[in-house]
């Protein structure tokens, strides 16, 4: 069981480490961030079934093609909301999430699609324990991905910009750093790394238009365990729900269902009872 | 005088429209839900709460009643005010967790809680899971007499939004949704307007839900909760203009006559107008149609006086 | 007699020692001035005051009552008004609503909205805003939003009014009409607590002053003996270099 909390993890770091990013450096809750993640899902399902890509070959075009879609959305609207009230870029972003999950509904249709890649059902042995061989390919490609992006933000020199502008905007400008520009790219990171993990997922699992919101509320309940803007605490709070819903799916019976809810009681129990996270 | 004249006109209508076009009045009907839902959005919205999840107290009071009538045997009109009465009781309890959350937090954390709920009431046998549950009819097979129902819990939300607008809780609020803590150093007691405000928010919306449930004689998680009955609730007053009366009134007729013409074209996509409509209203006209007109009449008056008129009574969220 | 008594109020922010051991005495009718460097505690002595933040250690009695644990709107219901450093008009309303606001929660409450208006009509003609009543309060300069949170303030029927730097950035004619409105107040049987840095205006105004540093208070009594005293000056040294605490900035 910790096995599978663990492999998934990996995933749901991926998956909210983009959101993490816009609220750290940028400080804005992005409510439409799953549905970048829903969108490279698509993109990963469309290339596997018209030209046969494996999802994870596709990882590069699906980077950059989220990248080029979060910063058009940044120029377009974000951006313009960035020296408002801070509900009226989340009601924004809100209705970015709302636009593109039924635009997806309205393209896609509801029902869900799967790459079905060659060896999906293929498992391995890690010691006494069998897992799914996508499983563990994810797992390790997410991981990778993730700390990857730890090294980019630690060493690199626009890592340092987007620490910097995360710290104090002010400060940051005076010292040089094109804040603006670097929020174009942040957010632009943040929806790759969002696409990225779809593409995972549509390697794994199905993809429909309704994950988006799934995955943006586990991203919530992720940055809200590691503390907003704590970047570092993300892989830890994701172990943390990864390994609560493997709990509940093996212990609990019709454990399936219950877990769904698990991600919702976090955030509801961080938010009462230590809003400023658990990792700080 | 002209509320008179419309009130007597909206009462007339299901009369005529019964015998003409009872497919009007059905979407009438539903243009009344929205309004209500949406007025009661809005008014948990003057206090500067923003919830992204009135659809929990929807779906709570139709599961409250939809279960008191059939496993319980209460009559239909009491199983109604006890779904509303429900509403309120859990988001007093709700109101008062949720009180530190700021803004975002405090949305996030209203998502949380509707997801939460769904996901229990489809996990329950008890509630008929994801099957959903039948209920019993409320007048049955009487659309004129339903519509007139909805019609009167509007006019008490109504009664209501304006008797708030009207009184000092007007100013109370206000001073809430722009600074807490200043509010609470003027003498306002933050904590028991709060609470008021999201209890009242979430009795009309337990009472429409129930109302829901009866009338559409069937409920499952799905639809209880569903996104699609928070958006609606929230992007109708910000349409239509905030923290007013007419505001949300205005957003809601317009939104879901809209929305009927695309339901045919787009399917169960149709809820993508509701965001392009909300990011289109947050990023070019943040105080929504009544801050055009508004805007507009100040314009006018600065052209007679020479001096800039207030716009107030609506703004920015 | 006494109005407000500090005793041994201590706070703490994580590591950093905001106020430490604060005890303070503000006699009913005076004008009471609060003034140190930067940093010294003022702004959190305030927010100990009105009830913003709870004291690590401590009391706060206000006419003989423990208000220790009283919340904030309990405060202003019992008497205690405040103005903010950071100018904090309520959005959304004109001038008259948001003096309203005062009349209609504070310590006096008016039978219905009409007189509210009334009373706030009254204090808005007091503090020299009336002809701004019905003006959205976004876009008003400095001074008038200065005036709009001392009216505000009054209009709650304060006992004891706390004003927190409300000369800085004012002009010099604006400061002296500032300091007339004060002893105006004063004069109408309203006890005054006050924080600034305008050292013409506090001597002008107070009747006796403390000066605080690093959380405690390091000297107390008139302002000519604080204004000699050595360890006030010692503590302003960095900003007046020339032995003594000079009024004129």
């Amino acid at each position: 069981m910790a096995i599978f909390g663990v492999l998934r993890s990996g995933l749901y770091s991926l998956a909210s480490v983009g959101l993490a990013l816009s609220v750290g450096v940028i400080g804005v809750v992005n409510f439409a961030h799953g549905e970048f993640l829903m969108l490279g899902a698509y993109l990963g399902y469309w290339l596997f079934a018209s030209y046969g890509i494996d999802p994870l070959a596709a990882i590069p075009i699906g980077a950059v093609a989220l990248f080029l879609l979060g910063g058009a959305v940044h120029r377009l609207g974000i951006q313009r909301v960035l020296r408002s009230p801070e509900l009226n870029q989340m009601l924004l972003t809100f209705g970015i999430s709302i636009f593109l999950q039924n635009l997806a509904i309205i393209l896609w249709g509801g029902d869900p699609r799967t790459a079905a890649v060659g060896y999906k059902a293929q498992s391995v042995a890690l010691g006494p324990f069998t897992v799914g061989f996508p499983q563990l390919v994810v797992f390790a490609v997410a991981m990778t991905l993730t700390l990857s992006l730890y090294a980019i933000l630690g060493g690199s020199r626009i890592g340092k910009a987007m620490r910097a502008v995360a710290q104090n905007r002010v400060g940051a400008s005076l010292i040089g750093i094109e804040v603006d520009r670097i929020y174009l790219l942040t957010f632009g990171l943040s929806t790759a790394l969002a696409g990225m993990a779809g593409l995972m997922i549509a390697l794994q699992l199905s993809t429909s238009p309704f994950i988006g919101l799934l995955y943006t509320l586990k991203a919530f309940a992720i940055i809200v365990m590691a503390g907003l803007g704590n970047i570092t605490g993300v892989i830890y709070a994701s172990l943390v729900l990864g390994l609560s819903e493997a709990f509940v799916e093996f212990y609990v019976p019709q454990g399936g269902g219950w877990a769904e809810g698990v991600f919702f009681v976090l955030i509801l129990v961080v938010l009462l009872v230590r809003p400023r996270g658990l990792f700080r | 005088m002209a509320g008179a004249a419309l009130l007597a006109a909206a009462a007339a209508l299901p009369f005529w429209l019964n015998r003409t076009q009872p497919y009007f009045l059905q979407l009438a009907l539903n243009v009344l839900i929205v309004a209500v839902l949406a007025l009661s959005w809005d008014l948990l919205a003057r206090t500067g709460q923003l919830s992204l999840a009135h659809a929990a107290f929807f779906g709570l009071g139709a599961y409250t009643s939809a279960l008191l009538t059939t496993r319980a045997g209460v009559p239909v009109v009491a199983g109604i005010v006890l779904g509303g009465l429900m509403a309120t009781a859990v988001a007093a309890a709700l109101g008062v967790l949720t009180l530190r959350l700021r803004g975002i937090y405090f949305a996030i954390a209203t998502l949380a809680f509707s997801e939460t709920l769904r996901v229990i009431t489809k996990q329950l046998r008890f509630t008929g899971g994801s099957a959903g549950l039948v209920t019993p009819p409320l007048l049955p097979a009487n659309l004129p007499a339903q519509y007139l129902v909805i019609l009167g819990i509007l006019l008490l939300a109504a009664l209501t939004s304006e008797l708030v607008n009207r009184s000092r809780w007007h100013f109370a609020f206000t001073a809430i949704r722009t600074n807490e803590e200043v509010a609470a150093v003027m003498g306002i007691d933050v904590v028991r307007f709060k609470v008021l405000a999201f209890a009242i928010s979430a009795f009309f919306a337990g009472l429409t839900g129930a109302f829901y449930a009866h009338v559409f004689l069937f409920i499952n998680p799905f639809e209880a909760y569903s996104l699609a009955i928070s958006v609606g609730a929230l992007v109708a007053p910000i349409f239509g203009g905030l923290y007013t009366t007419i505001g949300p009134l205005l957003g809601a007729v317009a939104l879901r006559i809209g929305e009927e013409t695309l339901r045919a074209a787009l399917g169960s996509g149709f809820l993508i107008i509701y965001g392009l409509i909300l990011a289109a209203v947050i990023l070019y006209m943040p105080r929504g149609l009544l801050g055009l007109w508004t805007a507009a009449a100040a314009r006018r008056h600065a052209g007679e006086r020479g001096v800039t008129a207030p716009v107030s009574g609506n703004g920015q969220a | 007699m006494s109005l407000l008594v500090l005793e041994d109020l201590m706070k703490a922010f994580g590591g950093l020692q905001a106020v430490g051991g604060l005890s303070l005495n503000v006699h009913a009718g005076e004008i009471f001035a609060m003034i140190g460097p930067n940093g010294a505690g003022k702004s959190t002595t305030f927010n100990l005051i009105s009830g913003l933040f709870a004291p690590d250690h401590g009391r706060i009695v206000f006419d003989g009552k423990d208000i220790t644990g009283a919340k904030p709107h309990e405060r202003a219901h019992s008497g205690i008004g405040r103005t903010f450093q950071l100018m904090q008009p309520f959005h959304d309303m004109s001038v008259l609503e948001n003096v309203m606001v005062g009349e209609l929660f504070g310590h006096v409450v008016p039978k219905t909205l009409e007189a509210a208006r009334r009373d706030a009509e009254s204090v808005c003609a007091l503090t020299g805003i009336d002809h701004l009543a019905d003006r959205d309060v976004t876009g008003l300069g400095v001074a008038d939003l200065k005036r709009l949170e001392v009216a505000r303030a009054l209009a709650t029927h304060p006992r004891l009014l706390l004003l927190d730097e409300v000369m800085a950035g004012l002009t010099p004619t604006e400061a002296r009409q500032a300091v007339a409105s004060i002893r105006r107040v004063r004069d109408s049987g309203v006890t005054v607590l006050l924080i600034d840095h305008v050292m013409g205006s506090v001597r002008d105004l107070a009747d006796r002053v403390a000066v605080l540093n690093f959380g405690k208070k390091i000297a107390e009594g008139s302002f000519e003996e604080v204004a000699h005293d050595p360890g006030v000056i010692e503590a302003y040294l960095g900003e007046e270099a020339d032995g003594e605490i000079k009024p004129g900035g």
